[in-house]
C-alpha cells in the first residue's frame, strides 16, 4: 500500500485497521435469524403459481378446487390487487404483484396460495385452474425489435422498454482525423446474482394496523414506498423490517416481489402470519439477472492510440419488465468515460422488451459488460498499431481532476498506480507473449462510481443515541448485506467520540422507527451513509463537549475524544469518563444526547437520457491482471493467478475490503469463464446451482497467487478519504481474462461466457486458416 | 393419502428428540421446523450448495436430501453444537470470524461444519486438501479467499493446541 | 413445469435383511416401490415429482450390504450400498483398483461422497454417470438379487437403453463384483467438465491397460465412455485397434478415431455433439496414455 499524498495529517484510533464483522460470531454460531428461519405463531404457508407460458393471455382462472383442499386457507389472484402499475422509475412502472389478464415470461407469479404448511399449499398449486390463451412471444432482441414482431406492452411501441442516446463533442468530426478506427461486436451473457439465501418474506396485516413486512431486503425503503403503491395505500400503512440477508449483489432483495405483496394480502384475508420462501430453481427462473448485451462499438485513435473518437451502439435484452432498466442503460453509457480520456462520445443505448425473466441491477451492473467490450478493444487497437497493452492504457488514463466529456468530475483517481501495481505483483514484464505455448497472462482495466445521484430521493441520514453507561445506539437507513456496513458505521461512530467499535450496536432497518434511506447499492453507503454517520457522531459529540464544558469549568472546542474519555488538549489532567459526562448530562441536566447527521452530495442531479451530469460525487479505477494455461485438446480454462489492484481511497475496515474487492473478482471470473443462465424459448434449462455454475474453492488460484492491493488515497469528498470497494474490483476482471486467453492462444474472444467449446473450435478454426 | 404420522427419536447435539413427523420429511425440514434448530441453512434442495450441512455420526452430509427417518440412532451435530460447547467448532467459529470469512454469513454454518468435518480426518490439511473439502459449499460473497484462511488459521492453533 | 417442490407422500420400509428387500419389491408394480440407497438422486428425482412411490424402502439399514470384500481369488465384491467415501477411504481399493477410487474422487464433494453409494451410481442407469465406465473398464458384474435367488450379469451388459437396466422388475442390485487385475494392468478415469468439481460429466473416458513389458505393447485394452451414447457404453471396436499395438501417436490417434466413430454423444444445452466428439477423441489418447504410465510404473506387479 502507498501513496498517502491526499492523506491529511490524521491519526486514526479505530478506523484503518482490520476489524472483524461485528455479527460474525452471531452467523457463526447460528444464531443470525434471515427470513427463512422467522416463526410466529399461526403461520402460515405460502407458494406461488407462475406461468408456464412464455406470453398468454389469461382468460380464466378458477381457484376452486384448491380452495377446498384441506388446510388451505386462502387464494389471491390479480385481482385482488388494486389495478396499479408499480416499479422502480416514474417511467417505466410495469410491474404487478401478480399477473392480471396476460403473463408475458415463463414463471410469471399468476396467483397465491397460504396453506397451513408448505406441502399442502404446493398441493393446491395443482388444483388451480387457469385457461391461457397462448400468444406469439419473442425472445432475442432482433426479432422483438422487427417489424411485426409480438408486442410485450402498449406503451412500448417496438419493445422498446427504455433508451438512452447522448452525444458529447463533433464525435464525426473527431472521427473523420482518427489515425485508425475499429469497429467490433460483443455480446454478454445473463448473470444470476447468485446470493444463497432465496428471497423469503413474512407478512401480517393487522385487521386494524399496519401491513408489516419481515424480509431480506437491502433495500427496505424502496420496498416500503413499492408496497404501499402497490396495495394502494400510504406508506405510512406499511412497515418493513429487515432481517439478516443472506447475500444480496440486487435483484430481487432491492425490489418489493410478488412474494411480498401476497404474503401481506394473504395476511390481511386470513388473519395470519404467511410466510413465503423461494426455492432455488424458482430464485434462477423468475426474472433479476445481470442484462444480456449486444455492444458495437468504434473507436477512433490517433497514431500513438489515444482514442479520438467512441461510438457505442447497445442493445440490451431486458426481458418481460423495465426493473431499473432505465438506469442499467443509461449507465452503460455514462461508464463509457471511465478510466480513460474519449472526449467525444456517442450513445445509442436500448432496453428490449423480450418474453424472458427481466433483467435489472447486479454488481457492477452494467459496467462489467461495457467494460469488457471496451478494454478488450483498446488491446485490440493496441495489436493493431503495435503499441504495448499496458502503455495504450496508460496514455489514455484518466487522471485525478479530469471532467470527463458527460461531465464526470474526477477526484482522487490512482489509475496509473492501479496498473503499476497489478504490472509488478504479477511479473508481468517477464510473462507477457514469453510464457510456454497455452499458458499466457493478461490484463484488464475499469472503474465504478461511489454512488449514484439519483432523480428522486439520494441522501442518507443517522441518529446516534448514547447510553448512560458510554456506549451508542446507532441507527441508519443502510442494509448489511455481508459487506459490513454495520461494522464500518460503527467504527466511524467510534472513531469520532473516542470509544471502540464493541461499544456501538447497530439497529438493522425498520421503516418505522430508523432514518429514511435510499438503500444498499451503487455502492454508495460507505461514502453517503458513511458521511451522516459522521456527521451524527460529531453532533453528539459537540453536545457531549457542551456537558463536559460545564461539568469541569472547559472550553467545548479543547475537548479531545479518546480511549472512552473527554480530555482537554491543553491540560490533561482535566478529564472524564464519557460515561460519567453522559450520566451527569443525563441526570443532573435532562440533556439526553441524540446526534443527528445527514448527507446529500451536489444538489445537481442527473439526466438518465441526455447522460449529463456528475454521477458521483467520487470514482474508483481498478486494473486487473490474470494468468491463464489453457488446455489445447478440450479448451478448458484454469486460472492460475490473478493480481488486482484498485483505488478505494482510505479502506477504512481493511478486512472488509479485501473481503469485497476478492468477492467482486470472483464473480467476474464466474462470468467470464462458465456463469450462464441458459435460456431456450423463453425456458430456464439450468435453474440449479449444479448447472449453474458458479465459482468453486477449486477453480480459483492458490492464495499465493491471487491478490488484491489497495492504492490508498485520500479522497475528500469520503468520510474519512474513502470510497467504494464492493465493485470497481469485478469490471476489470472479463476483459483480462479475454486478454490472457489472447496471449495463451491467440484468439480474442468476444462472446462471454469464453467457454471451452469457443475456445477448442477457435483454436482449430485457426489452426485451419494456417494451412 | 392423509398423513400418517411415524414415532421418530432423534439425538442432536447431544439431545434427545421424540417427535412424530411423516415418512417423507427431510432432516433439514425437522430439523428446522420441527426442533425450530435454524442455525441449519435451506437453500439448493439438492445438495450442490452445502448450507445445510450437518454431521451425522461424525460425517458431513447434506441434511436436505437425508430423511428425517433414516437419522434415526445417529448421533447428529448441527452448528448450534452441544449445551457443553464444542471447543473444535468454537476454534474454527472464531477463525472464520477474525479472518473475515464471514459476510453474509448464509454459507458459514455449513462451511464450519464441513472445516470440523475435515479437522478430524485430517488436521494439518494442506491448502488443495482445503479447496478440495469445500467443493460442496457454495459461497457468493467471499471468493473463498478468507475462508480458506480461516481454516489454515483454525487447523494451526487446534495443531499448536493439541502439542500444547 | 414442476419446480423442486416438498418430497411426495410416500410409507417408508426400513428392512435389516436383503431378503426382507427382495419380499418387498416382489410382485410390485413398476414405480410403486423406490429403493432408497444415498439418495443424492432419488430424493431429487422424487422432489421434481418424477417418481412418486408408494413406499420407499430404505437400505441404510441392510445389514452387510455396505461390505467392501476380497474373494479368495484376488477379485473384490462390493455392496451395492458400499459409500463412495467408503470406496475412497477403503485401502484395499485404493492399492487394488485405484482406477475406481480415482473415479469416485472425481463425483460430488465430501458430503455427496459420505451418502452417496457405487450401487446407485449405477442402478440408475444414467449415461453421465462416472462409475460405471471405470467399473466396466475393470470388468465388473453386477450382482443381482430377486426372491428365486441370486444372478450375476456383466457391466458391460446391464444397460440396455437409455435410463434402463438388465435387472428384471424384481430384482435389485445387490454386489459389484470386481476381478482380480492382471499383472502390469492399471488405468485411469477422466472426466470433462466446465469447473474443476461438482459438475455433471460432459464427457467421461475410462482407460484400462495391460502393459507388455516385453514388447513395449499394449496387450489388453478396455475403454468405456460417460455421456457419450445413450448409455455408458464399451468402445470395442477402438479397443481391436489398439490391442497389441505399441502405444505410438499414430495408434493412438487411429484408436481414438475409432472411439469417436463408436460413440453417438448427443447434442444438448450443456454441450454441443461435435464438441463432445473432440473430447472423446482427445481424452481416449490421453487416458491411454495415462493408463500406460501407469501401469509401466508398476512392472510385473502382481496385485
Amino acid at each position: 500500500m502507498s501513496d498517502a499524498s491526499h492523506k491529511p495529517n490524521y491519526d486514526f484510533q479505530v478506523l484503518g485497521k482490520p476489524q472483524p464483522k461485528k455479527d460474525a460470531l452471531q452467523k457463526a454460531t447460528g444464531r443470525a435469524e434471515y427470513a427463512d428461519d422467522l416463526n410466529f405463531p399461526g403461520m402460515l404457508h405460502g407458494k406461488l403459481l407462475r406461468s408456464p407460458f412464455a406470453h398468454a393471455r389469461i382468460k380464466r382462472i378458477d381457484i376452486s378446487k384448491a380452495l377446498a383442499l384441506p388446510g388451505v386457507r386462502a387464494i389471491v389472484t390479480g385481482k385482488d390487487f388494486p389495478d396499479v402499475l408499480y416499479g422502480n422509475l416514474p417511467k417505466t412502472r410495469d410491474y404487478r404483484a401478480l399477473a392480471l389478464d396476460r403473463v408475458r415470461y415463463i414463471g410469471e407469479e399468476v396467483a397465491a396460495v397460504a396453506a397451513i404448511d408448505e406441502d399442502t399449499a404446493e398441493d393446491a398449486l395443482d388444483l388451480i385452474e387457469v385457461e391461457y390463451e397462448e400468444l406469439p412471444a419473442v425472445f432475442d432482441i432482433d426479432a422483438a425489435r422487427a417489424p411485426g414482431a409480438p408486442q410485450l406492452h402498449d406503451k412500448a411501441p417496438g419493445n422498446v422498454s427504455t433508451h438512452s442516446k447522448s452525444q458529447f463533442g463533433d464525435v464525426e468530426a473527431a472521427f473523420a482525423t482518427a489515425h485508425h478506427v475499429r469497429e467490433d461486436v460483443f455480446e454478454t451473457q445473463p448473470i444470476k446474482h447468485g446470493m444463497l439465501e432465496p428471497h423469503a418474506c413474512v407478512g401480517i396485516w393487522e385487521p386494524y394496523g399496519k401491513a408489516t413486512l419481515w424480509s431480506c431486503k437491502m433495500s427496505p425503503y424502496v420496498v416500503w414506498r413499492q408496497l404501499a403503491m402497490g396495495l394502494g395505500v400510504r406508506p405510512s400503512d406499511v412497515r418493513v423490517i429487515q432481517t439478516f440477508i443472506g447475500g444480496g449483489f440486487s435483484g430481487g432483495k432491492q425490489e418489493a416481489m410478488p412474494m411480498d405483496f401476497c404474503a401481506l394480502l394473504l395476511s390481511k384475508k386470513t388473519g395470519r402470519p404467511v410466510k413465503f420462501v423461494h426455492t432455488m430453481d424458482e430464485v434462477l427462473t423468475i426474472g433479476h439477472m445481470r442484462h444480456p448485451m449486444r455492444i458495437w462499438l468504434r473507436t477512433g485513435v490517433d497514431k500513438e492510440g489515444r482514442i479520438v473518437a467512441q461510438h457505442c451502439k447497445l442493445l440490451a435484452n431486458g426481458g418481460a419488465y423495465s426493473s431499473i432498466g432505465g438506469l442499467s442503460i443509461y449507465l452503460a453509457g455514462a461508464m463509457l468515460n471511465l478510466p480513460y480520456r474519449v472526449a467525444n462520445i456517442r450513445y445509442d443505448g436500448e432496453r428490449i422488451y423480450t418474453n424472458n425473466g427481466f433483467c435489472g441491477a447486479l454488481r457492477g451492473h452494467t459496467v462489467v459488460q461495457i467494460c469488457f467490450a471496451r478494454d478488450s478493444q483498446l488491446e485490440m487497437i493496441a495489436d493493431d498499431l503495435g503499441i504495448d497493452p499496458i502503455e495504450i492504457r496508460k496514455r489514455n488514463a484518466i487522471e485525478e481532476g479530469d471532467v470527463t466529456a458527460n461531465g464526470l468530475r474526477i477526484g482522487t483517481f490512482a489509475f496509473r498506480e492501479c496498473i503499476e501495481r497489478v504490472v509488478n505483483e504479477s511479473g508481468w514484464r517477464d510473462k507477457r507473449g514469453k510464457l510456454p505455448k497455452y499458458r499466457g497472462i493478461g490484463i484488464g482495466c475499469g472503474g465504478h462510481l461511489s454512488g449514484a445521484r439519483l432523480m428522486g430521493h439520494s441522501a442518507s441520514a443517522a441518529e446516534i443515541r448514547l447510553q448512560e453507561d458510554g456506549t451508542v445506539n446507532l441507527t441508519t437507513g443502510s442494509t448489511d448485506v455481508g459487506q459490513g456496513v454495520e461494522t464500518v458505521m460503527a467504527m466511524i461512530a467510534a472513531e469520532v467520540l473516542g470509544i471502540e467499535t464493541d461499544d456501538i450496536s447497530y439497529t438493522m432497518v425498520d421503516s418505522e422507527t430508523t432514518p429514511v434511506d435510499p438503500g444498499t447499492f451503487s455502492s454508495r453507503v460507505t461514502l453517503f451513509t458513511g458521511h451522516a454517520v459522521k456527521r451524527a457522531a460529531e453532533d453528539a459529540r459537540d453536545q457531549i463537549a457542551a456537558i463536559a464544558g460545564e461539568k469541569l469549568g472547559v472550553d467545548p472546542k479543547d475537548f479531545i475524544f479518546k480511549g472512552r474519555e473527554v480530555i482537554n488538549r491543553k491540560n490533561d489532567k482535566q478529564r472524564a469518563k464519557l460515561k460519567d459526562i453522559v450520566r451527569w448530562g443525563s441526570f443532573q441536566l435532562g440533556r439526553m444526547v441524540t446526534g443527528r447527521g445527514a448527507y446529500t452530495p451536489a444538489e445537481e442531479k442527473i439526466d438518465f437520457e441526455t447522460g449529463h451530469g456528475n454521477l458521483s460525487p467520487a470514482y474508483n479505477p481498478t486494473a486487473c491482471v490474470i494468468e491463464v494455461e489453457i488446455d489445447p485438446e478440450t479448451g478448458f480454462v484454469d486460472v492460475v493467478g490473478v493480481w488486482g489492484a484498485d483505488d478505494s481511497g482510505t479502506p477504512l475496515n481493511p478486512l472488509a475490503v479485501k473481503g469485497q474487492v476478492i468477492g467482486a473478482t470472483v464473480m467476474s471470473i464466474g462470468q467470464a469463464l462458465y456463469e450462464n443462465l441458459i435460456r431456450v424459448d423463453g425456458k430456464v434449462m439450468n435453474p440449479s446451482l449444479r448447472d449453474y455454475k458458479m465459482p468453486l474453492a477449486t477453480d480459483l488460484p492458490k492464495l499465493a497467487n491471487f491478490r488484491h492491493s489497495s492504492i490508498i488515497t485520500w479522497e475528500p469528498e469520503g468520510p474519512f478519504g474513502a470510497k467504494e470497494a464492493g465493485q470497481s474490483a469485478g469490471t476489470a476482471v472479463v476483459a483480462a481474462m479475454a486478454s490472457a486467453i489472447y496471449d495463451a492462444t491467440g484468439l480474442r474472444l468476444t462472446r462471454l461466457p469464453m467457454s471451452p467449446e469457443d475456445i477448442l473450435f477457435g483454436l482449430k478454426a485457426a489452426e485451419a486458416a494456417k494451412k | 393419502m392423509t398423513k400418517p404420522l411415524v414415532p421418530v427419536t432423534l439425538m442432536v447435539n447431544g439431545e434427545r428428540y421424540d417427535v412424530s413427523i411423516p415418512p417423507w420429511r427431510t432432516l433439514l425440514e425437522v430439523l428446522r421446523e420441527t426442533l425450530n434448530l435454524t442455525g441449519t441453512k435451506r437453500s439448493c434442495g439438492e445438495g450442490q450448495c452445502g448450507t445445510c450441512t450437518v454431521l451425522i455420526d461424525g460425517k458431513a452430509v447434506n441434511s436436505c436430501l437425508y430423511l428425517a427417518i433414516e437419522a434415526q440412532g445417529k448421533a447428529i451435530q448441527t452448528i448450534e453444537g452441544p449445551a457443553a460447547g464444542d471447543p473444535v467448532v468454537e476454534r474454527i467459529q472464531h477463525a472464520f470470524a477474525n479472518k473475515g470469512a464471514i459476510q453474509c454469513g448464509f454459507c458459514t454454518p455449513g462451511m464450519i461444519i464441513a472445516t470440523k468435518s475435515l479437522l478430524q480426518d485430517n488436521p494439518k490439511p494442506s491448502e488443495d486438501e482445503i479447496r478440495e473439502a469445500l467443493v460442496g459449499h457454495l459461497c457468493r460473497c467471499t471468493g473463498y479467499v478468507q475462508i480458506v484462511e480461516a481454516i489454515q488459521d483454525a487447523a494451526g492453533a487446534l495443531a499448536a493446541k493439541e502439542g500444547a | 413445469m414442476t419446480y423442486l417442490r416438498r418430497l411426495p407422500k410416500f410409507a417408508y420400509a426400513g428392512p435389516t435383511t436383503l431378503s426382507e428387500v427382495t419380499a418387498l419389491v416382489a410382485d410390485t408394480a413398476p414405480g410403486e416401490i423406490l429403493l432408497l440407497a444415498g439418495g443424492t438422486d432419488a430424493i431429487l428425482q422424487m422432489r421434481r415429482r418424477e417418481r412418486t412411490p408408494k413406499t420407499v424402502v430404505g437400505l441404510k439399514g441392510v445389514a452387510g450390504l455396505d461390505g467392501i470384500a476380497e474373494e479368495s481369488d484376488g477379485g473384490l465384491t462390493i455392496g451395492a450400498t458400499a459409500t463412495l467415501a467408503a470406496l475412497a477411504a477403503s485401502p484395499l481399493v485404493r492399492r487394488r483398483f485405484g482406477l475406481l477410487a480415482e473415479a469416485v474422487l472425481q463425483i460430488g464433494g465430501v458430503e455427496l461422497r459420505n451418502v452417496a453409494t457405487i450401487g446407485g451410481n449405477v442402478a440408475g442407469a444414467l449415461p453421465c454417470a462416472d462409475l460405471p465406465p471405470a467399473l466396466m473398464t475393470l470388468g465388473a458384474k453386477v450382482k443381482l438379487a430377486g426372491p428365486k435367488g441370486a444372478r450375476w450379469v456383466a457391466l458391460d451388459e446391464f444397460f440396455p437403453e437409455f435410463s434402463r437396466t438388465a435387472a428384471q422388475p424384481n430384482e435389485i442390485l445387490a454386489a459389484i463384483g470386481l476381478p482380480k487385475p492382471a499383472p502390469g494392468s492399471a488405468g485411469t478415469y477422466l472426466k470433462f467438465h466446465d469447473r474443476h468439481s461438482m459438475d455433471m460429466t460432459v464427457v467421461g473416458v475410462a482407460a484400462f491397460v495391460t502393459w507388455d513389458a516385453k514388447k513395449k505393447a499394449v496387450a489388453e485394452v478396455r475403454l468405456a465412455y460417460a455421456n457419450s451414447a445413450p448409455t455408458v457404453m464399451r468402445a470395442r471396436q477402438a479397443e481391436a485397434v489398439l490391442k497389441g499395438q505399441a502405444p505410438s501417436d499414430d495408434a493412438l490417434a487411429a484408436c481414438a478415431e475409432e472411439a469417436c466413430k463408436e460413440t453417438k454423444p448427443r447434442t444438448s444445452w450443456r454441450a454441443n455433439g461435435a464438441y463432445r466428439l473432440e473430447l472423446i477423441r482427445a481424452l481416449t489418447k490421453r487416458a491411454i496414455r495415462r493408463a500406460c504410465e501407469k501401469a509401466q510404473a508398476r512392472p510385473g506387479d502382481a496385485p
